[in-house]
């Protein structure tokens, strides 16, 4: 009993002594505000709703989602840069050879984990809620996600590269993670654990297109 | 898995819904990263999480990959996951199999509402009075109007939640987040992050008025909140299964989530890589333990400064 108070009044004091400080540090740095890209914002408006839609599309079978996206997919992302990206380091690296067995490897193993995923598409709907310029060429487009059966909107951002009417998506972030970066170094530490050896990366990723689904 | 506090967190990192699904098919060649959501971040679209950071040397990004507890980690990861597949994840899929969607969203809300205050005392920690208004409020309005937190009536009516932690209060100061560390049981966590969940623990003002944990209302507010919570990443355990390195993936999505969410409290920015770096370079491979695309100045001499995004807090 008596650790139980005890516990209580430090929680208490720390509580206190914080509060202080939480007063005596409002300052903020200044912030600037990146200017819009209405070309950017249209193409994630048309083109990821129109993939979602296709999708969650119920009088479409599964193989044709499948077939619909495995079409589509060139015209939304850069997969070539995604590719190399992905790599990280060993980008640099990398022998002609294994870069197109990587690429083909990877392609079909990112296609397979999406294909594991195809019922969780139940008609969300996608608007476009801003975007920032980093530099020209290279914007990102915040989204708002909502319906389905979400409870609740979520926030998606896009980082898309290109220029005037043609755009290309490069990552996607959602609470704060980068799915690209996240690729990445999975990838990066795969090819390290192998003491270097690409190979063995993409051996994995071949193996593991083969593999079904968990649970 | 992951106990209450790894399920909590991992959960939020990593959980993958069908919002997340669908950016991940815009760029399924990116899929293998899966994302988290719980019921607490579902409701947080008050704004987007800022985007750029302060360009200081150590990146978050960096910081994310500063893990020189690897072997240990990673033998930690292994076992929490056995732990996982033996017990978590079957008493889990039970309670998914015996409950309606509809009812397990409002068993989230309802454990989400608990969570409320402890925000609260965060926002106020962290010298957000408008934040602090909002969870105060939410906590009165769902408590009442929502029956118990059972229902979100706060964000219909524009009050929508926000997370806030004490991990992320030390990182509003300054606080640098340490070594990765996944715990057993607990899950992954940094230093810092490690020394928030206890101050969260016991700070908790609901566990505070509940008796403490051991009490029969902590024990089932515990065991809930658990249930829920490795519920709602059933997905991201899923998308860690196909990645290929699983904990290498749960170490970068649990750096990044975290320091975007101190980026929210201190209106930082993030600099991202440059998507053309790596191939454009001439610069030697980084060591292993680098993020090579990733720098706090831009690496090649085309790259243009990156403009922040705004992240606005109060």
């Amino acid at each position: 009993m008596t650790d139980a108070r005890t516990t209580r009044r430090f929680a208490l004091s720390t509580l206190v002594a914080v509060i202080g400080l939480g007063v005596l540090a409002q300052a903020r740095p200044a912030l600037a505000q990146g200017p819009r890209d209405p070309q950017a914002e249209q193409f994630v408006q048309v083109r990821a709703q129109r993939v979602i839609s296709v999708l969650a599309d119920k009088s479409q079978s599964v193989a044709q989602k499948k077939a619909t996206f495995h079409q589509g997919i060139d015209e939304l992302a850069d997969v070539p840069r995604i590719t190399n990206f992905v790599l990280g380091k060993y980008a640099r690296t990398i022998t002609q050879d294994q870069r197109q067995r990587f690429a083909a490897a990877f392609r079909v193993y990112a296609e397979s984990v999406y294909q594991n995923r195809i019922n969780d598409y139940h008609g969300e709907t996608l608007k476009v809620t801003g975007s920032t310029v980093r530099k020209p060429g290279d914007v990102i487009v915040d989204t708002r996600i909502s319906g389905g059966q979400l409870g609740q909107p979520v926030q998606v951002s896009w980082r898309v590269m290109g220029g005037g009417t043609a755009w290309k998506v490069v990552d996607v972030q959602f609470k704060g993670v980068w799915l690209a970066i996240t690729q990445q170094q999975d990838f990066v530490s795969t090819i390290d654990n192998a003491g270097g050896n690409i190979d063995v990366l993409i051996s994995q990723l071949q193996r593991d297109a083969q593999r079904p689904a968990s649970r | 898995m992951i106990g209450v506090s790894a399920t909590k967190d991992l959960g939020k990192t990593l959980r993958v819904t069908a919002a997340e699904a669908a950016a991940t098919a815009v760029l399924a060649l990116l899929a293998a990263g899966g994302l988290s959501e719980t019921a607490h971040a579902r409701a947080n679209i008050e704004k987007p999480i800022p985007l750029v950071a302060a360009p200081t040397a150590a990146s978050d990004l960096a910081r994310t990959a500063h893990d020189p507890l690897e072997d240990f980690n990673r033998g930690s990861y292994a076992f929490s996951m056995g732990l996982d597949r033996a017990v978590f994840r079957p008493v889990t899929h039970g309670y998914m199999a015996a409950t309606p969607t509809p009812v397990r969203h409002r068993v989230s809300a309802f454990v989400y509402n608990l969570g409320e205050p402890g925000t609260f005392v965060n926002d106020v920690l962290q010298g957000k009075p408008k934040r602090a208004g909002k969870s105060s409020a939410r906590f009165a309005i769902n408590s009442t109007v929502g029956v118990l937190g059972l229902f979100d009536v706060a964000a219909s009516m524009g009050i929508r939640s926000h997370d806030a932690d004490f991990g992320q209060t030390f990182g509003r100061y300054g606080i640098k987040p340490g070594p990765y560390l996944y715990v057993p049981v607990l899950g992954p966590l940094n230093v810092r992050d490690g020394v928030g969940r206890v101050f969260d623990f016991f700070a908790d003002p609901i566990g505070l008025a509940g008796q403490g944990w051991t009490s029969p209302f902590g024990v089932t507010r515990l065991a809930a909140q658990t249930i829920d919570t490795r519920a709602n990443a059933d997905l991201a355990f899923r998308a860690l299964d196909q990645a290929i390195d699983p904990y290498a993936t749960a170490r970068s999505a649990y750096g990044q989530h975290r320091e975007a969410l101190v980026r929210e409290a201190t209106g930082a920015v993030q600099d991202l890589p440059d998507f053309d770096e790596v191939a454009s370079s001439g610069a030697p491979a980084a060591t292993p333990s680098e993020i090579p695309t990733v720098s706090a100045e831009p690496a090649s001499t085309d790259a243009a400064p990156s403009a922040p995004t705004p992240s606005a807090p109060q």
